[in-house]
């Protein structure tokens, strides 16, 4: 027992859990801990670290806990002077699940958890606060304030995509609600409601919503005889009633009535009882709601038995898609819903094809390469997809590869039923070159990589994005290891990817206009696609496979990691990023509004404000291109 | 050299010996050292107390550490000072040999790290020269001139209370070697991590 030792028990009994202990046994603890100073910005422990042998308080300065998904950073909490953070070691034996990080220059005790068990163990108030400490996972930023300096949680999941969604998806109601005055009677009311079949209606005074009449009231307050029917409406109604704005969102509209426990909310202008009613919501639009909601979506094309139900599924999320885009839903969000729900349908084709063939004979794996292996596809473009089966004697060579390549066949004509067309140059898991042994694939790869430009038709820069649909994850494993043993250091594979990507023709010209077509059928309109998304596309997958970025296929996500990793130009890939969601979203409503592949922007119809949008979000290529130049030696092939 | 011829006939106490063969190997560890003296000159002060710490792989070793106030009634008696801190204190007291004793167990082959550490070490080899010891052998670390060397500032000192504004520590209103001594203990990690030091 020293002095310095005395100070941090006097220091952590203020706090929790150890305010439960007594001053003995927190001079005990305070001895054996240890204390550790963190620079501004130091790491304590990441995700997947190894479990420390001890907890943390901090003694002063903040920690910052954060989990990192989809290569963006999601703060989750900040923890202060007193707060108790890594508990994960207590009790569970899996690496670290989330990153502590000093915000500041900060000072913190490192408790063993040796030390602390016996306290724990026979204190049950200790144990329960950190349990609940450790259980307690807060999404919404201001519990997590209320929350400071009780709980830091420790144990992260995520929310899962579908349910983030609810916060974004709106409701469609009944926006020409029942309405009637204060004066009319019970009677009156309830021949109104018969007639329209509406189980309730909105009791107004100057269109301004006072109390709403439900089929519950009628059975309550009426037909149990406590009001006659002569009695004016007012008598009965539910008021006040609840109200919101007309932009509400399904997970509040929810939350609202659960609050309540009402079974409407009405909608009324500025969200308030003092304005218009615009509409009412009931708890059949909630559910209805839910139904075109991804996760149904995804069971439902599990069930699916045929081709033609899984084309009104596409259908149904090409809706989904549009009706996002139209409430401004962050695009990263809907590309990941869309990509999840197109790589279940073609899932779910290759699934039918082999119920239809019977089993595989040998183990395989069906990779989506290009824009379905990146997980942008929003606008139903053409397949591009790679058949790799794993390797088999020479003798039964022949009869593995006629049954995939049938598998091919079967599972690319299911998806063009389902309404994704053929790729012209069949780059296809039905084509013979494409449906090959894993050896073979391997060979290839190598190939087209240490060679590039020697059989350059046959090298497609979409083959380096891919994503498995169905089978075998190690077999997508081994691809990936190829490609990154290849890449690295090969200067002639990098001089080949940085040339094609900075062969596409610049966007504007030297006059700052849109260098638009000059002729064919799309005269006069900007080719969004090759002038503005494929060079971000090449650039990100460029630097990607340069600083070793496995299984981010995604370009968003790829530049955002690589701001990440590559601190020095985070400037650039932010910018790109940006850029990027800006003119996927063009490009995305061109589609919807043409029904086809976006490509071409027909500048005409743009208003001035989008065209400036457009052409801002074209000057971050600039930087890029600059990058690419500066960082890779691009002699050979220029 | 005179050192070694001085003390080539004596036979020194045996905690001595086994510090001394401490030394074959090189420590990972570091001793954070304050020391709280009568005065300042080496030869006719005294130290009245010792605080410290160790720290290991950056960080502060609460448990490991030593403290004590040394029962200095020789030196109180022959100048007239009353002992009466002494007996408030509740650190643990001890006479000169013991605690010196303890100390040079405590301390090893450590890297010794002070503020003024060449003052510490000085009265502690004044101390250990009344025992009939050598001189530490320890290597040494000054947090100032660590500082200075951080910010290249060449012509004038700092206190320890100025490190401690400068790098936002509490001061306390305690004075004590140990309160100095974890004081120095969060400097020098600051200072560590900052010049990079392993």
């Amino acid at each position: 027992m020293n002095s310095i030792a005395e100070h941090i028990a006097d220091f952590l009994k203020e706090y929790p859990p150890f305010n439960h202990l007594t001053f003995q046994e927190l001079s005990e603890i305070a001895t054996s801990i240890r204390v550790v100073n963190l620079e501004k910005h130091k790491i304590l422990f990441q995700i997947n670290d190894a479990l420390h042998d001890s907890f943390y308080v901090v003694a002063s300065g903040v920690i910052n806990l954060s989990v990192i998904a989809d290569a963006e950073e999601t703060l989750l909490n900040k923890c202060h002077d007193g707060d108790i953070f890594g508990l994960r070691p207590f009790f569970a034996k899996n690496n670290y699940m989330m990153t502590a990080k000093a915000r500041e220059e900060s000072i913190v005790y490192a408790i063993p958890i040796a030390t602390f068990r016996p306290f724990v163990a026979n204190n049950s108030e200790v144990l329960n606060f950190l349990l609940e400490s450790f259980a307690t996972n807060t999404p919404n930023p201001k519990d997590k304030e209320n929350l400071r300096g009780k709980l830091i949680s420790d144990n992260v999941y995520y929310s899962d995509q579908q349910s983030e969604m609810q916060y974004f998806q709106s409701l469609n109601y009944n926006n020409s609600p029942l309405k009637t005055t204060i004066t009319s009677t019970v009677l009156e009311v309830a021949q109104l409601m018969t007639e329209t079949i509406m189980n309730n209606v909105i009791v107004c005074d100057n269109n301004m919503p006072i109390g709403i009449v439900t089929d519950s009231d009628m059975r309550s307050k009426i037909a149990t005889g406590r009001f006659p029917l002569t009695a004016s409406v007012d008598k009965i109604m539910s008021s006040p009633v609840i109200t919101v704005q007309e932009n509400v969102s399904l997970a509040e509209a929810q939350l609202l009535m659960i609050k309540h426990n009402m079974t409407h909310l009405c909608v009324t202008q500025d969200g308030t009882n003092k304005s218009a009613v615009k509409g009412i919501i009931s708890e059949r639009d909630l559910i209805i709601a839910q139904a075109s909601n991804p996760g149904v979506l995804i069971k439902e094309i599990k069930r699916s038995q045929t081709p033609k139900d899984l084309k009104q599924i596409r259908e149904r999320l090409a809706d989904l898609i549009q009706n996002s885009i139209h409430k401004n839903i962050p695009l990263s969000h809907i590309n990941n819903i869309a990509s999840e729900i197109n790589m279940a349908l073609i899932k779910r084709s290759v699934e039918l094809s082999i119920l239809e063939l019977g089993s595989p004979p040998a183990r395989f794996a069906w990779l989506s390469i290009g824009s379905q292996g990146r997980k942008e596809q929003l606008l139903p473009t053409d397949q591009d997809s790679i058949l790799i089966f794993e390797d088999v004697t020479p003798d039964k060579y022949r009869d593995v590869k006629d049954y995939f390549l049938k598998l091919g066949k079967k599972t690319t004509a299911t998806l063009e039923k389902i309404g994704y067309e053929l790729c012209p140059n069949g780059h296809m898991g039905s084509n013979m070159l494409w449906c090959k042994s894993l050896t073979d694939w391997v060979k290839q790869y190598n190939s087209w990589m240490n060679t590039p430009g020697e059989n350059s038709n046959d090298l497609s820069s979409i083959f380096f994005d891919y994503e498995i649909a169905f089978g075998e994850q190690k077999i997508e494993e081994a691809i990936t290891n190829t490609v990154f043993k290849n890449a690295k250091n090969n200067t002639l594979f990098f001089d080949f990817l940085g040339n094609d990507a900075l062969r596409k023709n610049a966007p504007l010209t030297f006059f700052k206009n849109f260098n638009v077509e000059e002729e064919g059928p799309n005269k006069n309109k900007f080719d969004i696609k090759t002038r503005a998304l494929m060079p971000l596309i090449d650039g990100a997958r460029l630097f990607a496979l340069n600083y070793n970025i496995k299984g981010i296929n995604n370009t968003y996500q790829r530049f955002k990691q690589l701001a990440i990793t590559d601190v020095k130009n985070s400037e650039i890939y932010l910018n790109c990023a940006e850029a990027f969601l800006v003119l996927s979203k063009f490009r995305t409503i061109e589609g919807l509004k043409n029904d086809d592949s976006g490509q071409f922007i027909n500048l005409n119809e743009l208003s001035k404000i989008d065209r400036e949008k457009l052409k801002s979000a074209l000057a971050p290529m600039k930087e890029l291109e600059e990058l690419i130049k500066s960082k890779f030696q691009l002699t050979q092939f220029s | 050299m005179i050192d070694w011829l001085k003390n080539i006939n004596k036979e020194h106490p045996e905690f001595w010996k086994e510090y001394l063969s401490k030394f074959d190997k090189k420590s990972k560890r570091f001793v954070i050292l304050s020391t709280e003296t009568s005065g300042l000159n080496p030869v006719k002060d005294v130290i009245l107390s010792i605080g410290s710490f160790a720290v290991i792989d950056n960080s502060v070793v609460i448990g490991d550490s030593f403290e004590a106030v040394l029962l200095q009634y020789k030196f109180l008696h022959d100048n007239g000072l009353s002992n009466e801190f002494i007996v408030e204190s509740k650190m643990k007291k001890l006479g000169e040999l013991e605690a010196i004793k303890s100390l040079i167990e405590f301390l090893g082959n450590a890297v010794l790290v002070g503020h003024h550490i060449d003052f510490d070490v000085e009265m502690i080899n004044a101390a250990l020269e009344r025992l009939d010891c050598g001189r530490l052998k320890n290597e040494a670390l000054d947090i100032d001139v660590m500082y200075r060397k951080l910010q290249d500032i060449n012509n004038r000192q700092f206190s320890l209370d100025e490190l401690s504004t400068i790098y936002n520590l509490p001061k306390s209103d305690r004075n004590s070697s140990s309160e100095d001594a974890y004081r120095i203990a969060l400097l020098f990690l600051k200072l560590k991590s900052r010049l990079g030091i392993k």
